[in-house]
């Protein structure tokens, strides 16, 4: 896409986002052709809608359709009627496949996106401890009809987010097996670096919602005589909340100029802490009124709690990184320039 | 010049000459002995031609893209060849030059501050003008010699070994504030110029307070027109907070890489040492961004207070981690790497008040980059 193409498709995306949540917004983006744009452009596709999503506090499967396409060529060429096929998540915190298989059995215990149900089919990744199928020690996706898992939505702290834990306990061959793209095993690591670029291009999107609710509220708020936005304790808080989306807004452009496993970590870690810095500041300016359902802080805050856990925590990426560096006694080569 | 092939080149440059450039114990004891090794590395980078790549031609540069200066101070940093702090002045003042000086003065002076012949130093703070620049009181007034400073500076880095000074003077009225500003390039073996280096916690007398006595300044060193000091200054704060923190960064990788070899186990806890990587990374991928930004021609200006802003807490929260995992080094060591690494810790303290206070920088983020108005 050139810059006006990116520009017209970013505005038919605010207009759905403004207006649709879930398998609505699933709709209208298979009728704007978002997965044309994916696959032609990801890096854009994937910034405008997430972002877009984060900053609307919406929801859709297009983080289905990022991981089917990482995992191989298989599953994301498989159409569905109700939009693909959707993938299972690992626990809420967990970046670990969420499969396992166990002799002729496959266990999963997981977490989908709110219209999983509705999916074509559901991919589901496992280590093949056993080497019963596919290569020992090795991955492998099987594809199950979603009658078959046991899908509960929950409500929990963000209940407009919509997510469904997934648990099943089904005969191995109740899956139809799909291969990754060198017709080997799946390629989950890839999913998950691409699902946490995604991810944290939501998180960003959201922080920068949250920081425009306190900017206004600021400007408008009068007390003592004049807006709050006046007061340097106020300023201050404002501009430290930007300073951590650029931060993350900078290391999420970075990981797609490097597509590596740390740099996409990385980003995910530090638009995890930013929107949750962001979260902090916003809601102490926002004071009383960001403290009630009148006002939308409320679903930022919850959304950012969530969505920063989903494929790795802030926490749990930044302890993982600082054991690789130590067990290095080295840091990974600089980015280049 | 493209960036990969200078990239190239120079990596390779720097290897055969390795032995010639690398500084000894010696050249690192002592700020004289910092200055002079300083001073050979620029002067053989200059001859070999890496010093003049990205200066335009009209100052005795070979054209090319920011980036490659940007590469050479990275470059020369991370092989521990040169101090940031002192290579990197030539990034912010050569431009200041290139800008507002007379076309003849910019091509006769820039060079020798390129090869390292000389030092300079630049005069924004008084005694009563820190963070609100606009204040400033150094008098310049017009005679018919040129003009005539009186006044004080302070925090005036390396005003001791400098050739010539960037000085801010109040030449309007006491309240035109940042409107009577004028900016002039003063030689500093001018008679009536006193220089009284400043003790500092970190062992170095980097900074100094220069006096000015009757000291007269000719008219033809004037930079940018009368009462454009805040222009030149504005103009210059951007390309402190892009190419020389871009330098920073470099120093400040190799330091935590240094560490992690050093590192006792357990000293510190995995947590700590993802999290400031992760620091260092988010302040790099913003730097470089901005480095692009100023390779495309984009006019740097207010944003670049957010990458001061994640530099300075980047420089502390390296310096505090080493300062926990090497305490014994850090506090008690009498050894030369010891007393080097305590400086270092030391003056991490000031990243975040040097160049503008963090209280500063998220000043000008709230006003020109969120909008939110004046503060009172």
């Amino acid at each position: 896409m050139d810059a006006e193409e990116r520009g017209l498709f970013a505005k038919s995306l605010e207009h759905a986002t403004a207006r649709h949540t879930g398998a609505e917004l699933d709709a209208a983006l298979a009728e704007l052709g978002w997965r044309d744009a994916f696959a032609a452009d990801p890096r854009a596709a994937v910034a405008t809608l997430f972002e877009l999503q984060g900053a609307t506090a919406t929801t859709s499967g297009a983080l289905d359709v990022v991981l089917a396409d990482a995992l191989g060529p298989g599953p994301a060429s498989a159409p569905g009627p109700d939009g693909g096929v959707g993938v299972v998540l690992p626990a809420l915190g967990a970046s670990d496949p969420p499969g396992r298989v166990e002799g002729d059995r496959l266990v999963v215990r997981g977490l989908g996106t709110a219209d999983l149900a509705r999916r074509s089919g559901v991919l589901v990744v496992a280590p093949s401890a056993d080497g019963a199928i596919g290569e020992p020690g090795g991955l492998v996706a099987l594809v199950l009809d979603p009658a078959d898992l046991d899908l509960r939505t929950v409500d929990g702290i963000d209940p407009r987010l919509g997510l469904v834990t997934v648990a099943a306990d089904v005969a191995r061959s109740s899956g139809t097996r799909l291969d990754g793209v060198a017709g080997g095993a799946p390629d989950w690591a890839a999913a998950v670096d691409a699902g946490r670029r995604a991810l944290a291009h939501e998180l960003v999107g959201a922080s920068r919602a949250m920081l425009e609710l306190a900017r206004q509220h600021a400007l408008e708020r009068v007390q003592f005589g004049r807006p709050i936005a006046q007061f340097q304790a106020i300023r201050h808080k404002l501009a430290e909340s930007l300073v951590a989306i650029e931060a993350a807004d900078g290391a999420l452009a970075a990981a797609w100029d490097d597509p590596s496993p740390t740099a996409s970590a990385i980003a995910k870690a530090i638009a995890g802490r930013s929107a949750r810095t962001v979260a902090r500041h916003a809601q102490q300016v926002l004071a009383g009124i960001g403290f009630t359902t009148e006002h939308s802080l409320h679903l930022y805050v919850r959304r950012v709690l969530v969505l920063d856990r989903l494929l790795g925590g802030a926490g749990a990426l930044t302890l993982e990184l600082g054991d690789d560096l130590l067990a290095a006694r080295s840091l990974p080569a600089m980015l280049p320039l | 010049m493209e960036l990969s092939e200078f990239r190239a080149a120079l990596d390779r440059w720097l290897d055969d000459n390795a032995a010639d450039l690398a500084p000894g114990d010696d050249d690192r004891a002592t700020l004289d002995a910092q200055m002079a090794h300083l001073s050979e590395v620029k002067r053989r980078a200059y001859d070999a031609g890496w010093m003049r790549w990205g200066w335009p031609e009209r100052v005795g540069g070979l054209g090319g893209s920011n980036l490659l200066r940007a590469y050479l101070g990275e470059a020369l940093t991370a092989r521990n060849l040169v101090e940031p702090g002192i290579y990197s002045m030539t990034e912010v003042l050569a431009p200041t030059m290139i800008d507002y000086a007379r076309p003849e003065l910019a091509a006769e002076m820039v060079p020798r501050l390129l090869r390292g012949d000389e030092t300079w130093c630049q005069g924004f703070s008084e005694p009563g003008t820190g963070s609100n620049l606009g204040s400033l009181a150094c008098r310049a007034t017009r005679t018919d010699d040129g003009w005539l400073v009186n006044g004080q500076k302070v925090w005036t880095s390396l005003a001791q070994y400098a050739e010539r000074c960037v000085l801010l003077t109040r030449t309007g009225t006491p309240e035109s504030a940042h409107r009577g500003i004028t900016a002039l390039f003063v030689d500093m073996d001018t008679p009536g110029i006193t220089v009284r280096p400043i003790e500092t916690m970190h062992g170095l007398a980097e900074f100094s307070e220069v006096f000015f006595d009757d000291v007269v300044v000719p008219f033809d060193r004037t930079l940018g027109e009368e009462g454009q000091g805040w222009a030149v200054a504005m103009d210059l704060l951007p390309y402190e907070r892009s190419t020389a923190l871009w330098h920073r960064g470099a120093y400040l990788y190799r330091h935590l890489e240094q560490f992690l070899a050093d590192a006792p186990p357990g000293a510190v806890t995995p947590a700590a040492v993802g999290e400031v990587f992760q620091q260092l990374y988010a302040f790099r991928a913003r730097s470089r961004a901005t480095q692009r930004r100023l390779a495309a021609g984009e006019k740097l200006g207010a944003e670049t207070s957010i990458d001061k802003i994640l530099l300075a807490t980047a420089e502390q929260a390296v310096f505090d981690l080493i300062t926990d995992g090497l305490a014994t080094d850090v506090l008690l060591g009498d050894d030369a790497r010891s007393v080097r690494l305590r400086s270092e810790a030391l003056y991490s303290r000031a990243a975040t008040i040097y160049g503008g206070s963090s209280e500063i920088q998220r000043n000008i983020v709230a006003r020109r980059l969120l909008d939110l108005g004046a503060d009172r």
